[in-house]
């Protein structure tokens, strides 16, 4: 059992103290050292599509996609230095998504579904190794993901490093995938072949504590990406052969002491090659009970369009795209994580809910019919041991 | 770098990257100002529980930002990004 998540307020305190050794700390601006105890978990997840709108669709199916996610992991201290994690990871999606837009009778447009038969299972396998030492740790990640039509070999690298007392943490991180397209005919027709994309990727952050209870956080990451960016399933979808994508994040913890709760916030300013900027903001409150802690939270965001968006697609421009992902919209998440600790097992429960609407957004645009909502929902239970 | 990206993208990102590279200097500089304590390394119990940490979970983070990465034009944040995939 955990002791920091103890029942009782005098082990609880007197762990916060314990918690403040070596062996227990995981957190930023702290001193390193692998995790304490070797965990085993499994989570599953269910994501679910609502229908189109049928007054949107001018043909084909108005379901959408159901996708089922199970994740298993391993992770266990090596030495008294080094940690190393396995993680593999099964999604099986169905279901339909739009194909193209189009106008009705009247002039209006209206969305082409794919028909609901796609189906892709993707697997994904990832090694980590990590190896820690006083002022910070410093990990490899590797990871492989295959589906029937995309294939994905990734490489990441980070370090962390404390100075001032250990009060401040600086993080880099750099990351390399190749990833290879291989669409797969169905029910709707697809013009593509071995197409490839190549992406770099960067961050340097710097997180400080303030107090006892609170810790802020900055952080700049800039990814590029060149080869095959269209869509594949998409009839009207030609993209620039690069993208470059800046995002600036910046996040804030709380410990309020009377409440026994924390207060958490992040912020996120996006900006791509494309000229789609984005803002997006997520408010936390993790209230801690006796055997639990009860996590709602909120999350706004919203983007403005790539500038070779159109509702209607207009094929005589050099790139084009009537993917609704691509349009000006704000959408909004309320969800919930409740994780209930049972001596050496924990138990997570989330649920969240995804609303978007072009009304929504902070930027003008056409409004995109196929504008999505859905619902997630998640279970995991994880076991620590020495 | 830029690889195929027109002039006019060039330009674009350009100025987004210093614009993006100012407020990034503006809230380091107010960080900075901001009034930090001394906060002893026994003292750091609360800094410690798990809702204080960036990614209170992070294997859950990374599912619900693949999802949220899947369904909008954005991506990245806090950490160099993943592999892709064919999500749609």
């Amino acid at each position: 059992m955990n002791p920091l998540h103890s029942n009782s307020a005098f082990v609880r305190s007197l762990t916060r103290t314990l918690a403040t050794l070596p062996a227990y700390q995981t957190g930023a601006a702290l001193a390193d050292a692998p995790p304490a105890f070797t965990e085993v978990g499994v989570r599953y997840s269910h994501y679910s599509e609502d229908d189109i709108d049928a007054s949107s669709v001018i043909f084909g199916a108005t379901s959408r996609y159901d996708i089922d996610i199970t994740q298993l992991w391993i992770e266990a201290p090596v030495g008294a230095s080094w940690s190393v994690a396995l993680d593999v990871q099964n999604d099986y999606q169905t279901g339909a998504s739009p194909w193209f837009v189009g106008t009705d009778q009247n002039g209006q447009p209206g969305v082409i579904m794919s028909g609901a038969s796609i189906q892709d299972n993707r697997v994904e396998v990832g090694v980590a190794t990590r190896y820690f030492w006083a002022d910070g740790n410093a990990g490899l990640n590797v990871s492989h993901s295959d589906e029937d039509d995309y294939e994905a070999l990734s490489m990441a690298f980070d370090a962390s490093w404390n100075t001032a007392g250990n009060t401040r943490t600086w993080t880099t991180s750099v990351s390399n995938s190749r990833d290879k397209v291989n669409p797969t005919q169905g029910v709707i027709p697809v013009f593509v072949t071995n197409e490839a994309l190549d992406t770099q990727s960067g961050y340097f952050g710097v997180s400080q504590i303030l107090s006892r209870t609170a810790i802020v956080r900055v952080g700049l990451n800039y990814t590029y990406s060149d080869g095959y960016l269209s869509d594949p399933y998409k009839l009207n979808d030609q993209r620039p052969q690069s993208h470059e994508r800046i995002a600036l994040s910046t996040g804030y913890r709380h410990f309020l002491i009377d409440a026994n709760a924390s207060v958490q916030f992040d912020y996120r300013y996006y900006a791509d090659s494309w000229g789609v900027d984005s803002h997006t903001v997520e408010l936390g409150w993790a209230q801690h009970f006796e055997r639990t802690t009860l996590t709602p939270y909120f999350r706004y965001y919203s983007q403005r369009e790539a500038d070779f968006f159109q509702v209607v697609a207009d094929l005589n421009e050099p790139h084009f795209a009537d993917d609704y992902r691509l349009s000006s919209y704000g959408a909004m998440t309320v969800g919930a994580r409740w994780a209930i600790n049972l001596g050496d097992w924990t138990l997570e429960i989330e649920g969240e809910r995804y609303w978007s609407d072009a009304n929504w957004g902070l930027y003008d645009g056409d409004p995109a019919p196929a504008l999505v909502d859905f619902w997630r929902g998640t279970i995991a239970i994880m076991w620590r041991f020495d | 770098m830029l690889g195929t990206t027109s002039r006019d993208e060039k330009t674009r990102i350009m100025k987004r990257t210093l614009c993006t590279a100012g407020i990034l200097s503006a809230i380091t500089v107010q960080t900075s100002c901001m009034q930090i304590e001394t906060v002893e390394a026994w003292d750091r119990g609360y800094l410690a529980e798990d809702t204080m940490q960036w990614e209170t979970d992070a294997r859950s983070a990374r599912l619900k930002g693949h999802v949220y990465t899947s369904k909008e034009a954005s991506t990245g944040g806090a950490g160099a990004a993943g592999g892709g995939c064919g999500c749609n």
